[in-house]
């Protein structure tokens, strides 16, 4: 994770200028702090460890890091995440699908999920944090009504290495996201979709009358959203190796705060991955290094709201000098 | 386009209003996990059908440090912290470790009671290097992964109040059986409202597994020893005091006279519906019967609102789950022991192959309530 | 000069007001179309005993979602105002316990509340750091903070005359009393006063509010300042109600409060919206919940269904209000 978010600030040059460097400047200092105050910090198979258990949270950032530069926002996440895991135990166990049929099932419905929330965005107009603050009530409690509050256990083995096993020593989830990460960084920093995420969120009348196609590609995003969320489940119900309808519940805050963290605007407009990249790690390893220095979790709470606020506003203010 | 839609919305939640009267309000309770329940006998010895012996079906570390008689770190990960009950567990190990002296124990967990951040917290503490985890799961299946791979860096597990699978530790500390729960409460509820009383259930979330457990105790002891009593309805309320308040109005005012008692099934629930009782000027009309602390409880039990309320002391399975943990370290309690020295508790048996019994559940009302300061 | 850019503004704002009082209509359609529904299933639903429950349990929710509101139609968010209820319910109920005057344990989190969202608002207005950003970072100040400094002790044995909440005024309960009275009075400054007017033009477009002379870095810490007082009424309610305080932050508080407001028929964009409809929205959520369990719905299903009316009630806010949009147009 370290190299991810020290790699952009040596290759490119004039990001000095940016958000994500200033941030990773920040990031690696805290790191060497911590690293310096508890040498089993700074460890190849703790820093792969926190990967893993950051993975959920980071594969639903990546399309959320979409949806708020659109000037959208979806706070329906983690109840997918609910949802999309007791479809996939649900179907596998009641219908008697497959488990690998079952997977693709959960995503499905994790897209649909997310592809009503842009249907109603899009032809309906109801503000997304409106219609996500909606779904949320409603995913969660669709999840809770099909399930009756059941969990379902008892997976095969092999549907275990995804959410516990490795590759090249590697967390499979982490390889998984990696990948996902890089799908998701070039389509936005080099297609023309990731263009158009900008253009819609800087000024979405213009985006219109410059004759993109701008309801189809939120359309687009709010279904990645939920695909993401999706596979997030599937890639918790492996590591935790059970179903319950409450799954996910408050993540949607935890990936604001990566992406937001991350120096994506709120308002629309700006942002990137490798942003979101160093916001996620940012969390993750402040809170693994602060537990690890024996700062207990209600302490650990405060510093990552502080820390929050004051790495925006470092970031920010530096950033407005710069300029 | 538009019409269409919202039509299509009508009609989804319509179809869903059908689905969800269909399904019975007051269906049979298993549990949220489909095990099978063991309700115990109806008269006052609380005798369970006899049990074949169970042999030893917890885990074992791989290659632990032999720290007999030597000093312990211990971290103690109950399911959240924060709330008072977790506060009285942490309370009865710091008793034990001051008792003990070459114990040390820190209290670290989550803000909330979810499953992955109790985990993560666990996670860390395996890291960061601890001779033995206490832990409450928030899930007996999801917590499994990280607790084996405790056992595997040859660390000590014991969990207490919720369990997680056996072979994910080494001794589960059980404050009262779930039959034995059923059981008290039934019983105490029975003696209050009477064989034919109409009651109503406030719970934490369905799938709270200690909670749906114990419902589905209590379901299975009354159709077997208190047939005619109607069990009208269970809802949830978090666990969130005005929410559980609002809950257990809204229940009283929908069942009216036919409502006689109300069951809290947790530490919230209980005093909460204890004040909606109070509020509504029903006290002696609507029996409270619950699980809950006594200083929550105080006020409505000494003005006579409350009669009878169930719990073990948190504060004695605190010490207890210490001082198993340091029998287990010391190599005084192997597999197959039939029981273990817990300090000022005396001789705790084993039961189920590898928990500890705290013992019965007790009562407490108003002649002994306030003793306890938890 | 300023005056006359106000008034230009009230008169731009006018239309607006118009339109969207049907909005607070439709809710208190929607508010005794269910009851009546719910009535006929169940009669018991409608025994003044139950309403009046119904209004004094969910109070707070309503009172909160005043200042919410405010706080949205300003173009900003709070996420921060679960977490800062559960701490000054603390702190109030902590002092009434030490023996300070009642007074002072009633007056403590209205000044700390104004302090610390007035802190916020100062922080997003003048260092320009996203509402989200700040808000959300004091979430996990708040709720941490708190769980440090008591550990998640309850607080008992309060005195009996700090519950605020159990008197009464020509015997309407007092947390009735004080969501009426809050939400009429701010509904009624933000109608016809200068101020008031701010906030609309504020989250309307706020380089135009400043070209008509609104200061809307001022603007934006007199509504977090706002919201905190209001957060801090609801306190009172919601820690004067029971008989212990949970010190714990109320779970999910600020979904709840935040989900008022937008069915209120407040815009997420800023500029639209009343207070009185976050209060007629806060009371439907509420009786929605209640409701449920009167026609016997399985309790498991609940959630789903209150997540689909509270979805189908705002779509059919938003038609509405295209349809007339569109009608407005063709004119």
């Amino acid at each position: 994770m370290s190299l991810a978010a020290e790699a952009p600030a040596r290759a490119i040059p004039w990001w000095l200028k940016r958000h994500e460097t200033l941030l990773a400047i920040i990031l690696v200092i805290a790191l060497a702090g911590l690293g310096a105050a508890n040498e089993r910090f700074l460890t190849v198979d703790n820093l792969l460890n926190q990967g893993r258990l950051m993975t959920e949270i980071g594969l639903i950032a990546l399309p959320m890091t979409f949806v708020i530069i659109t000037g959208g926002i979806d706070l329906s996440v983690g109840a997918v995440v609910g949802l999309c895991a007791i479809m996939l135990g649900y179907s596998w166990k009641n219908f008697g699908f497959p488990l690998p049929v079952a997977i693709v099932f959960a995503l499905a419905v994790g897209g649909v999920a997310g592809f009503v929330n842009g249907l109603v965005i899009t032809r309906i107009k109801v503000p997304p944090l409106i219609m996500t603050i909606a779904t949320l009530a409603l995913y969660r409690g669709l999840a809770e009504g099909i399930s009756q509050a059941h969990s379902v256990r008892g997976y095969p083995e092999w549907f275990y290495v995804l959410g516990q096993g490795d590759l090249f020593g590697v967390p499979t989830q982490l390889i998984v996201l990696m990948i996902l990460m890089l799908v998701a960084g070039v389509a936005l920093d080099r297609t023309i979709f990731g263009r158009t995420l900008y253009a819609i969120g800087a000024n979405e009348t213009a985006a219109r009358f410059s004759a993109l196609s701008v309801d189809r590609v939120k359309l687009v995003v709010y279904t990645l959203s939920g695909l993401a969320s999706g596979l997030a489940a599937i890639v918790l119900v492996s590591r935790v190796t059970t179903t319950r309808m409450d799954m996910g519940m408050g993540y949607e805050l935890d990936v604001i705060a990566a992406v937001v963290l991350g120096g994506t605007s709120i308002f629309g407009g700006s942002g990137t991955i490798w942003g979101t990249a160093i916001g996620l790690a940012m969390i993750q390893l402040l809170k693994n290094g602060l537990a690890l220095t024996g700062v207990k979790g209600d302490a650990t709470i405060v510093v990552i709201g502080v820390a929050l606020i004051l790495s925006v506003l470092i970031a920010s203010s530096l950033q407005r000098r710069r300029d | 386009m538009k019409a269409r839609l919202l039509t299509s919305t009508a009609a989804t939640i319509v179809a869903l209003a059908f689905a969800a009267s269909g399904a019975n309000a007051a269906g049979k309770w298993d549990g949220a996990d489909d095990l099978p329940t063991s309700p115990l006998a109806c008269d006052a010895s609380g005798a369970a059908a006899p049990e074949a012996a169970k042999p030893y079906d917890g885990g074992q570390p791989t290659n632990p440090p032999d720290k007999a008689g030597k000093e312990i770190t211990l971290v103690d990960v109950p399911k959240l912290i924060g709330i008072g009950y977790f506060n009285a567990t942490s309370k009865g190990m710091q008793d034990a470790a001051k008792e003990l002296g070459n114990v040390k124990v820190t209290t670290d967990g989550p803000t909330e009671a979810k499953i992955d951040e109790q985990i993560k917290f666990i996670d860390n503490y395996i890291t960061r290097g601890v001779d033995g985890i206490l832990f409450a799961a928030n899930d007996p299946v999801a917590i499994a992964p990280v607790l084996k791979k405790a056992l595997s860096k040859g660390i000590h597990v014991v969990g207490y109040d919720a369990n997680s699978t056996p072979d994910a530790r080494e001794w589960f500390v059980n404050q009262a059986q779930f039959n034995g729960i059923g059981k008290a409460m039934m019983d105490s509820m029975a003696k209050e409202i009477g064989e034919d009383g109409s009651f109503a259930i406030v719970t934490s979330t369905f799938t709270t597994p200690n909670q749906a457990r114990w419902i589905a105790e209590m379901q299975a002891y009354a159709a077997k020893c208190h047939p005619k009593m109607n069990w009208l309805e269970t809802v949830e309320a978090q666990e969130d005091n005005n929410l559980s308040f609002n809950q257990a109005t809204t229940l009283i005012n929908k069942y009216g006279d036919k409502l006689k008692g109300l069951f809290g099934m947790t530490s919230v629930a209980t005093p909460a519906s204890a004040e909606a009782v109070t509020k509504a000027g029903l006290c002696g009309k609507v029996a409270v019967v619950g699980l809950a602390t006594p200083n929550a409880m105080k006020p409505y039990v000494n003005a006579g609102c409350v009669k009878s309320v169930v719990l073990w002391n948190p504060v004695d399975l605190g010490y207890a789950a210490t001082y198993v943990m340091r029998a287990v370290v010391d190599g005084k309690l192997k597999p197959g022991a039939t029981s273990v020295e817990a300090g000022k508790l005396g001789k705790l048996n084993v039961v189920n192959g590898s928990e500890i019994l705290l013992g019965p559940p007790f009562i407490y009302n108003k002649s002994n309530v306030d003793q306890f300061d938890f | 000069m300023s005056a006359a850019a106000i008034a230009g503004a009230a008169r731009a704002q006018n239309g607006g007001l118009r339109r969207f009082a049907s909005q607070e209509a439709l809710l208190a359609l929607a508010v005794i179309g269910l009851a009546v529904v719910v009535g006929f299933i169940n009669p018991r639903f409608l025994a003044t005993r139950n309403l009046s429950d119904l209004l004094l349990g969910n109070a707070y929710i309503a009172i909160a979602a005043i200042g919410m509101s405010m706080v949205i139609i300003s173009g900003n968010i709070d996420i921060s105002v679960g977490a800062l209820i559960g701490v000054l319910a603390t702190i109030s109920g902590s002092l009434a316990v030490a023996g300070a005057p009642i007074l002072v344990s009633w007056l403590v989190p209205l000044v700390l509340g104004v302090a610390v969202m007035a802190a916020q608002g100062a922080v997003v207005a003048y260092l320009r750091i996203p509402a989200i950003v700040v808000t959300l970072g004091m979430l996990s100040i708040l709720k941490g903070g708190l769980i440090s400094v008591t550990g998640g002790k309850w607080i008992t044995d309060l005195p009996q005359n700090f519950h605020l909440a159990d008197l009464s005024f020509l015997n309407v309960p007092m947390p009735v009393v004080i969501m009426v009275l809050a939400t009429a009075l701010a509904a009624v400054w933000m109608r016809y006063s200068a101020s008031g007017r701010a906030i609309y033009a504020t989250g309307g477009n706020a380089e135009a509010a400043r070209l008509c002379g609104v200061n809307p870095q001022r603007t934006v810490v007199m509504v977090f300042a706002l919201h905190g007082f209001f957060a801090g009424i609801a306190t009172l309610v919601y820690a004067t109600q029971l008989r212990v305080i949970q010190s714990t932050t109320p779970p999910g508080l600020e979904l709840t409060v935040i989900t008022a407001s937008v069915v209120g028929g407040v815009s997420i964009l800023g500029g639209v919206g009343t207070v009185v409809g976050s209060t007629l929205a806060a009371i439907l959520i509420a009786e929605i919940t209640s409701a449920l369990v009167f026609i016997n719905v399985s309790p498991y299903w609940t959630d789903a269904l209150r997540g689909g009316l509270i979805l189908a009630t705002v779509i059919a806010d938003i038609l509405r209000r295209q349809r007339r949009a569109a009608r407005g147009w063709s004119k």
